[in-house]
């Protein structure tokens, strides 16, 4: 019985630190209804400027803790000033792109500055260990907890007493009404950004000290985790925030009790799945707040699509289609290979996330699923290397569906949380589920693409043939957009209380297009798992979905040609700045920021 | 399609063709070019310091290489190109490698996924791909181009076992285990020895590589009762481990694979992982010469820093590549059948390193049984902790 209370306070120190970046997290959405992907970023440079005022400026704690709050704070100001308030009257997923490129660029920044290597951030508390129940609390958990709970609880009264902080909650449920009553609202976003970039840098450093380790990888880690617990306690709720990092961390632990460690995060996401459904706003959403905004309409850029004439789309389409004639190298082949297997990817999720407004956060699941779908019916059961593919494609179209339904009744950012932890939960069952996964080993030997019986392995029909297929796909969902179907799903992404009014039903048309993207998406993943001949619970991966994500913004959202012209660019731009070795991605990041910035509907604009 | 899109392939194809005609310039100027080697690594994502200590052994091998003349006269230098471990950028790099005449020889990557996905290209394109840290039991099965000097788990691993059940006399083990193809594997064949050699297995525990806390791992270690921990770890996560079992209280005897040998064990792990056992394949009093000069050689290029296991990895699999080449001259297929003929290179992890042809690995590695004493490892001196 002793081991449960060590398993609960286990759980309660955990939360602790999930709460650091959790209450950061609610501070900016409760404001701007935002999902600041940068703040385990700023989580990370807080961990990196502790570690320069500790370990080469020797400062005391609570000198390193000011030093480390006012910088980070500083560079929450600098993300609020130029990165995110030029963007403040473009439409609403452009900060959030935002935030992803600013992420890569400040995770890039610290790994170039400090050398990939981890690095130990040594305590500056005095190492006592407190006896409680089986194991032991040093001062570091208490400190931690103490600034976790201390913040909730200023940030409590600040935004309920403070003049400012009725700025900020005015500024949270009307923009325009709070600047017409006077409230200076770009002030409001410096302060909020401020402080929650102090919390965020405030935690990396404590969190380091904690581990005595920090590392560049620890940025997204922080994020997803922060995200998962501020969403379960509600978005937005700074007290249920903390409540749900605590509870968090107790599921993860009583987790790792009952089934052990590999099943952990498991627990996180499931939890996270199960609040959603049966709580839509979170475990400690009051019945008066508003609902939250959906993505739909406001959060959709409503600019026209850039009017592409049909012969430039059959000339280019025929200069792709007979590129391989001419003396291109094979690594330009192999590139644009990769081009159109993410392409089959953004025309699936362009469709559920532009079309109907289901922005999915989690579409590599749907990619991984057909990989291993395909993969395993042409070892297991010998299946032709075609059909295997299509039956990949069916599979994901089945298995998502059914996975992704629980999620149709939500709104807004909600879908996209939901549909991250639906993606996690495929990965890690597919690490755990050994007898037919084959688990971390992975599943190798996978026969190459073939047709008919005859071989795909030159480069040269490897491009022929997912070209053809992606063309396919984009031609049957060109269709599908002009029909009467496509225009019903217009119709939900644009109103869906007008389009339920008008008799729409809508989880069957959001099932629809997710059948019909999940097909796609796992089609992508069956040629991809035969291309590669090897594939494990890795290879499609939280990065991928971000991509993906990425690409369909970036060629405008429900924007067929913009999907593929998305996927090029996309691929192509990291392979261009090879040149740059290890600045590339720091490059990217900053040509992804400079894009949003100024054509924030997209490259070819919402469809 | 937009102009962009137009763009971009008008630009890829000119590169192309720039490539195209330095490649035909390249193979007609004669010795003065160095001999060119690829390499596909992660210099940026989650995995980019194991790039990094990659360049830092093979630049310390080519410097040696160099000085000693070099091969037959030309230098040897490298082409490094990130992947991220990412599988859809290093089949875009395998391809490109394949198809650029200069290359000989492509090392890398670093884990499975990206390996693996790369072999096809390799293997029809054939060039060889030297995976010298792919040690998942099918990447060499890839093909006859596919060669690798990662120590097998298969011969590693009954060494860690034999050190804590033999040696340390541990009877009732908990497995900690990075949950990746490598962990897993490695778990697998310790497992089976540590069970043949008398040892009872209490409890595994596997955990994502991104896991930071392992305190409620801690407690099911704890209830299983064992008397010794054993860690299939790399150095980061061997290191959080340790010190959370020490903060928990437990008091057992920890065993470590070689992976986690490594300075910064001692500088993240502190205190906590004083007494930690370690079966490794060389160490810094170790009096063989190729140790010696790696080890002296290192000190002196990078400021007194102390090599890990990966440094040496890289070290040993640039000396290989090295002495391949110099038999098997820019010859892709001689580079294969060089790795067939090549015989005793001095190594760091082998001692001499020959490759078995019907499993192109190496077999035979070097054992050391090392322990944290005073805050650096030294070699263990029969006394139990």
């Amino acid at each position: 019985m002793s081991s449960w209370l060590d398993y609960t306070i286990n759980g309660l120190i955990v939360g602790n630190v999930y709460a650091l970046v959790a209450v950061g997290l609610a501070l900016i959405f409760g404001v701007s209804r935002l999902i600041n992907f940068a703040q385990g970023s700023i989580y990370l440079v807080g961990a990196y400027i502790g570690w320069v005022a500790v370990v080469q400026l020797h400062t005391p704690l609570p000198l390193t803790i000011i030093v480390v709050a006012v910088a980070a704070a500083l560079v929450g100001l600098i993300i609020e000033r130029f990165g995110l308030r030029p963007l403040q009257n473009s439409v609403r997923i452009a900060p959030l792109l935002a935030t992803i490129g600013i992420s890569f660029v400040l995770d890039q920044l610290v790994m170039l500055t400090f050398s990939p290597n981890p690095r130990a951030l040594p305590s500056q508390l005095p190492d006592v260990r407190f006896q409680v129940g089986g194991g032991t609390i040093g001062p570091l958990d208490l400190l931690i907890a103490g600034v976790g709970l201390t913040s909730a609880l200023l940030l409590f009264v600040f935004l309920r007493y403070s003049k400012l902080g009725w700025a900020v909650r005015a500024a949270s449920q009307d923009r325009d009404a709070a600047m017409q009553m006077g409230v200076d609202v770009n002030r409001v976003n410096q302060a909020v950004f401020g402080i929650a970039a102090a919390l965020g840098g405030v935690s990396g450093m404590l969190v380091g000290m904690y581990y005595n380790q920090i590392d560049t990888a620890m940025s997204l880690q922080a994020t997803l985790k922060g995200v998962v617990a501020e969403v379960v306690g509600g978005a937005g709720n700074v007290p249920g925030a903390v409540i749900g990092s605590l509870l968090l961390g107790l599921v993860e632990s009583y987790g790792v009790a009952v089934f052990g460690t590999s099943y952990r995060n498991l627990f996180a996401f499931l939890l996270l799945v199960v609040v959603l459904v049966l709580r839509p706003n979170g475990l400690f959403a009051s019945a008066r707040q508003a609902p939250p905004e959906p993505l739909t309409g406001t959060f959709i850029a409503p600019s026209r699509p850039v009017p592409i004439p049909r012969w430039a789309l059959l000339a280019a389409a025929a200069i792709f289609a007979i590129l391989p004639l001419f003396p291109v190298s094979f690594y330009v082949l192999q590139t644009l290979i990769n081009a159109w297997l993410l392409g089959m990817l953004a025309l699936s999720l362009t469709l559920v996330a532009g079309t109907i407004g289901q922005v999915s956060l989690g579409h590599a699941a749907l990619l991984a699923i057909g990989a291993y779908t395909s993969a395993l019916l042409s070892l297991t059961f010998s299946a032709p290397v075609g059909l295997a593919i299509i039956g990949g494609g069916l599979m994901s179209a089945a298995l998502g569906t059914a996975l992704i339904s629980p999620s149709f009744r939500l709104r807004g950012h909600y879908v996209s949380i939901a549909t991250l932890a639906i993606g996690e939960i495929v990965s890690l069952v597919i690490l755990n589920w050994e007898s037919v996964t084959r688990g971390p080993i992975g599943i190798s030997g996978i026969p190459p693409l073939s047709l008919f019986g005859y071989e795909l392995i030159s480069p040269t029909s490897i491009y022929w043939f997912s070209f053809v297929v992606m063309v396919t796909l984009a031609l049957l969902q060109g269709r599908l957009l002009s029909s009467h179907l496509g225009r019903s799903f217009r119709a939900i992404r644009d109103d869906d209380i007008a389009a339920r009014a008008y008799g729409l039903s809508l989880n069957r048309y959001k099932s629809l297009a997710f059948i019909f993207g999940g097909f796609a998406a796992g089609i992508s993943g069956g040629i991809a798992a035969h291309l590669y001949s090897y594939i494990n619970h890795e290879t499609f991966n939280t990065q991928q979905s971000i991509l993906a994500l990425t690409v369909v913004i970036l060629g405008g959202l429900g924007n067929v040609v913009g999907a593929i012209v998305g996927a090029v660019a996309l691929v192509g731009l990291p392979e261009m700045f090879r040149i740059a070795a290890e600045y590339r991605i720091l490059i990217y990041g900053i040509v992804l920021l400079l894009l949003v910035r100024f054509r924030p509907q997209g490259l070819l604009g919402t469809m | 399609m937009s102009n962009i899109d137009r763009r971009t392939l008008v630009k890829g194809s000119l590169a192309a063709m720039m490539a195209g005609a330095a490649f035909s310039r390249s193979a007609f100027a004669q010795s003065s070019e160095p001999i060119l080697l690829g390499v596909s690594g992660p210099l940026t994502g989650p995995n980019a310091q194991y790039g990094t200590q990659w360049k830092q052994g093979f630049d310390l091998a080519l410097d040696e290489i160099q000085a000693a003349g070099g091969i037959n006269g030309r230098k040897l230098a490298y082409n490094f190109e990130d992947s991220q471990s990412d599988p859809r950028q290093s089949v875009a790099i395998a391809q490109k490698f394949v198809s650029d005449p200069r290359i000989v020889l492509e090392l890398g990557d670093f884990s499975s996924p990206a390996s693996m996905a790369a072999s096809p290209i390799y293997q029809r394109a054939g060039l060889v791909q030297f995976g010298f840290t792919n040690s998942h039991p099918d990447f060499t099965k890839g093909g006859d181009f596919m060669w690798s000097t990662s120590v097998s788990q298969a011969d590693e691993q009954p060494l860690l076992a034999a050190y804590a059940v033999k040696k340390l006399g541990l009877k009732k083990l908990a497995v900690l285990h990075l949950n990746t193809d490598w962990g897993r594997t490695s778990r697998d064949y310790f497992v089976n020895a540590a069970k043949e050699y008398g040892a009872e297995i209490a409890v595994t525990e596997g955990y994502i590589a991104e896991e930071r806390d392992f305190r409620s791992t801690l407690v099911r270690v704890r209830d299983a009762n064992p008397d010794g921990l054993v860690l299939i770890s790399y150095y980061s996560d061997g290191a959080l481990i340790a010190r959370q079992a020490r903060q928990v209280g437990l008091k057992q005897v920890i065993c470590a694979a070689s992976s986690v040998y490594s300075p910064k064990f001692l500088e993240l792990g502190g205190e906590a992982v004083e007494d930690v056992h370690v079966g490794t394949r060389y160490f810094p009093e170790d009096p063989r010469p190729e140790v010696q000069k790696f080890i002296a050689g290192f000190k002196k290029k990078y400021n007194g820093l102390e090599p890990d296991a990966f440094n040496a990895y890289a070290y040993d699999a640039m000396n290989m590549a090295a002495a391949v080449v110099k038999i098997g001259g820019t010859d892709r297929r001689a580079v294969r059948d060089a790795f067939m003929k090549v015989k005793d290179v001095p190594s760091v992890i082998f001692g001499a390193a020959t490759f078995d042809v019907a499993t192109r690995r190496v077999k035979g590695a070097m054992n050391a049984e090392l322990v944290v004493r005073k805050g650096q490892f030294a070699l263990w001196d029969g006394k139990p902790t």
